[in-house]
């Protein structure tokens, strides 16, 4: 275990390696002088250069590269070129309104989408089974922008039940979750098409096995069987999938962050492109990718811990 | 055996789900307001972006101006007047005088305590904030500016280097113009960000990173109290989230964007009212007059006559904009009413162009891409097929778009041909006109024209202080600017605001908002 664990963070290390030259690259790309570009047409030749100074651009690119990869080392992400503040804890602090927000919608996506999935696999072909699929591939196609901007319309415009912006009053919780329902909505439907599906599949396999039968010949109850027996074995890939999707919607959240004008990482990064504040943007993508990493590490470690034959195969 | 008891707290799966299910639709229950909220006033308001620097020195500016005028000290304020842009002393003064042209006596009002143990607002300290200006990234503004002198605790005289009409309009009543208190920034090292060192003004300042500032009452001000006892300002990046936030009811006053406004001019939402701030840009066709194409003035009259420029208000700003007839914005003195060169003639520009002996033109149309310019680049594009004119739109982004005529960033400007601008300007004429004189070619005056009178009459209006010789002067300056044939003025698009019909807003013209000012009805 500690070997594959090993394994996988150097395998880590070469992708934020890679992550930090595309992201390093981007400055560098964009037509027209990144300071211009980023203070603006009218800045005054002190603000230019006082910008070219604190990003190093008056250095050659490939000591700009060390100097970055050198400070993302130590954690030092730099600072945002408009407000001096630290990148590191701009995009520590987004993340965990984005970290909130993937968290809500994947555990009433879970809540959801695993038992429609059970339920449809324990009926195959009958009715529940149909409607369930039409539901799952239904929320499946949508896209989860289009659902934040009909929820937004529905809930906040038209109803007017549930807040339509911000991440509400700090200190507040209930008031947090009141602006997390429609954010969270928006995000997790998808991912009840994604998870019944899933697990229907998965259960569909599952329920075949010998075991199963074994269970059902010895008279065990069905629910037990169904819960007890083929849904902890059936699971398993539901978990890594549940690992990525989370990872994904570190960034995916996006639309939904920009949507109901929550704070996020998403967000962060959608502004900064907008505000051209490069050093934001690299420190949050940065950010993003590096739990990207370890969640997917945890995910698969998770599995590996549920399941002894993929234990036995690390 | 022991006498403890244990406590198991077990977790059943129907409990885990009931309890998921009561705090689903906890969240999904409309918020219940106490009556302790229901007595605060409340004003909900959109910021677009977090505010990074307040110091003036080093602002953005925007809406960091507006946190600026509820904490800090200015001399002087906008007031507008039957349309017109003027000033008037703030609480701040008890006198605001321009004694001459080159001198300002000003006398700070008495009872003024900054917050902490930084004692009164003192003269020093607008010697020391207009002074430390200079060094700043806003000294631009203080380029007219000489020094402050000190006559009293609480007098002084603002002296200038040079005559300059604008100053108190365009510096003191901007950003620029905010009073520091010398005591703290000594003590902060004489910068600062998102905190202010110390406040003199009805509200205290607070920021929640990518949510909102917050403004309650400064427990210390012994000014007039505002209308509202708590104002939130809301980070909203985008105007359309925006708009539908106000549609639901969650904001009180919002900027909003030519096509909401042409559709709330079909149907306003219920208690809403919509108050144009001010209207301080101005679009513009320009041309290159030293390209080759288009050295020939017939052309350029011709390109003149062609453009249909209420078709571009209609097709592409749906009708909303104010038509621009110069560079002078709505509300400054020497706006113009009417161009004097040129008028949407067809005829005339085929007979123009005929006369000129030029055949089969082709052009390059360089614009910012987005929606409104390239959907006023097509009927453009459409106006000049018509006599003609071959033109080919190219879409830039804002990095190479800015760079385009400037000879500093290559030799790109020798390809400009036509090119679609818009300029933000300050609520006074010269700001507009500063960009045109002969230093500006290849720097921001693309259309690369020199004229000695324009040269000159520039340096009069800033420091000529009567107003009616002011006005001839710049309208003496757009003639000249339209003669070249290189200008086809198009709009001035308005910075409109929708708002709760029972709020009375108050806007700059340049749009911030002044939130202490806003009235409840």
């Amino acid at each position: 275990m500690l070997s594959y664990i090993l394994k996988r963070l150097g395998l880590s290390l070469a992708v934020v390696v890679a992550v930090v030259l595309v992201l390093f690259s981007l400055l560098h790309l964009i037509p027209g002088d990144p300071a211009t570009v980023a203070l603006g047409p009218r800045a005054t030749p002190e603000a230019v250069q006082r910008y070219a100074e604190k990003m190093h651009l008056d250095k050659p690119v490939v000591m700009q590269f060390l100097i970055y990869v050198k400070n993302a080392a130590l954690g030092d992400l730099g600072v945002d070129v408009f407000s001096n503040r630290s990148v590191a804890q701009i995009a520590i602090d987004r993340m965990g309104f984005t970290v909130a927000l993937v968290s809500v919608s994947l555990a009433w996506a879970v809540l959801l989408g695993v038992p429609l999935g059970c339920l449809a696999a324990v009926r195959p072909n009958s009715w529940i089974d149909r409607l369930a699929a039409v539901l799952s591939v239904g929320t499946i196609a949508i896209p989860s922008f289009v659902v934040s901007i009909w929820a937004l319309l529905l809930f906040s415009l038209e109803l007017r039940w549930l807040p339509a912006m911000g991440a509400g009053e700090p200190g507040d919780p209930l008031d947090q979750l009141h602006h997390l329902a429609l954010p969270a909505l928006a995000v997790g439907l998808g991912w009840v098409g994604y998870l019944a599906r899933m697990v229907r599949a998965s259960m569909l396999e599952v329920m075949g096995e010998p075991y199963i039968r074994a269970a059902h010949a010895f008279g065990l109850p069905p629910r037990r069987v169904v819960y007890g027996y083929a849904l902890r074995v059936a699971i398993l890939p539901t978990v890594t999938l549940i690992g990525m999707g989370f990872s994904g919607l570190l960034s995916g959240a996006v639309f939904a962050e920009i949507i109901f004008a929550r704070p996020g990482i998403g967000k962060l990064i959608f502004d900064s492109v907008m505000n051209r504040n490069f050093p934001v943007v690299q420190g949050a993508v940065l950010l993003t990718t590096a739990l990207y990493i370890v969640i997917t590490l945890i995910s698969d470690l998770v599995v590996a811990w549920l399941d002894p034959r993929v234990r036995e195969t690390l | 055996m022991t006498g403890w008891k244990t406590t198991r707290f077990t977790t059943t799966r129907r409990g885990f789900l009931a309890a998921g299910g009561a705090v689903g639709a906890a969240a999904m229950l409309p918020k219940w307001v106490g009556p302790a909220q229901a007595a605060e006033r409340v004003l909900n308001l959109r910021l677009d972006a977090d505010n990074a620097i307040l110091d003036p020195g080093y602002m953005v500016g925007g809406s960091e101006i507006e946190a600026q005028k509820q904490c800090l000290p200015f001399l002087a304020q906008y007031v507008v007047e039957d349309g017109a842009v003027g000033w008037e002393p703030t609480y701040f003064v008890s006198k605001l005088e321009q004694r001459d042209p080159t001198h300002i006596d000003f006398e700070l009002a008495e009872g003024l305590m900054w917050s902490g143990d930084f004692g009164p607002v003192l003269a020093s300290d607008v010697k020391y904030s207009y002074e430390r200006m200079k060094t700043t990234d806003w000294s631009g503004y203080f380029d007219a500016f000489e020094r402050v002198d000190v006559t009293g605790e609480r007098s002084g005289t603002i002296v200038l280097n040079k005559p300059f009409a604008p100053f108190i309009v365009i510096t003191l009543c901007h950003g620029p113009g905010a009073v520091l208190s010398e005591k703290a920034m000594m003590a902060v090292g004489e910068k600062f960000t998102t905190e202010f060192p110390a406040i003199c003004g009805p509200y205290v300042y607070e920021q929640i990173p990518g949510q909102r500032a917050v403004f309650t009452p400064n427990p210390d001000w012994t000014g007039p109290k505002p209308d509202f006892d708590r104002v939130n300002c809301n980070v909203i990046t985008e105007m359309k989230g925006a708009e539908l936030a106000f549609e639901a009811g969650e904001l009180h006053c919002t900027e909003i964007g030519t096509d909401t406004l042409a559709r709330y001019a079909d149907e306003m939402p219920a208690g809403a009212k919509v108050t144009a701030a001010g209207e301080l840009q101005y679009l513009w066709l320009g041309m290159n007059t030293q390209h080759p194409k288009l050295q020939n003035k017939l052309v350029r009259r011709a390109i003149q006559h062609a453009v249909d420029v209420e078709a571009i208000n209609q097709g592409a700003y749906s009708g909303v904009v104010t038509r621009s007839y110069g560079n002078v914005c709505p509300g400054l003195i020497g706006q113009r009413t009417t161009t004097r060169y040129y008028t949407h003639d067809v005829a005339k520009a085929r007979e123009l162009l005929e006369e000129s002996g030029v055949r089969g033109l082709e052009l390059t149309l360089k614009v910012l891409n987005n929606q409104e310019r390239m959907l006023g680049a097509q009927i453009i594009q459409a106006n000049l097929a018509a006599i003609g004119i071959t033109v080919k739109i190219l879409p830039q982004d804002a990095g190479p778009f800015w760079e385009m005529g400037q000879e500093s960033k290559g030799e790109q400007w020798k390809d400009l041909e036509l090119f679609t601008m818009r300029f933000a300007t300050t609520p006074d004429p010269y700001e507009a006109m500063q960009w045109f004189v002969s230093s500006q070619v290849g720097v921001w005056n693309w259309e690369r024209w020199t004229d000695p009178e324009f040269d000159r009459l520039y340096e009069e209006g800033l420091g000529e202080t009567d107003p009616a010789k002011r006005a001839e002067i710049y309208l003496r300056m757009q003639d000249i600017m339209e003669e070249t044939g290189a200008y086809v003025w198009i709009n001035h698009e308005p910075e409109v605001y929708v708002h709760a019909d029972d709020v009375e807003i108050s806007a700059a013209p340049s749009a911030e908002l002044d939130y202490r000012r806003f009235r409840q009805l």
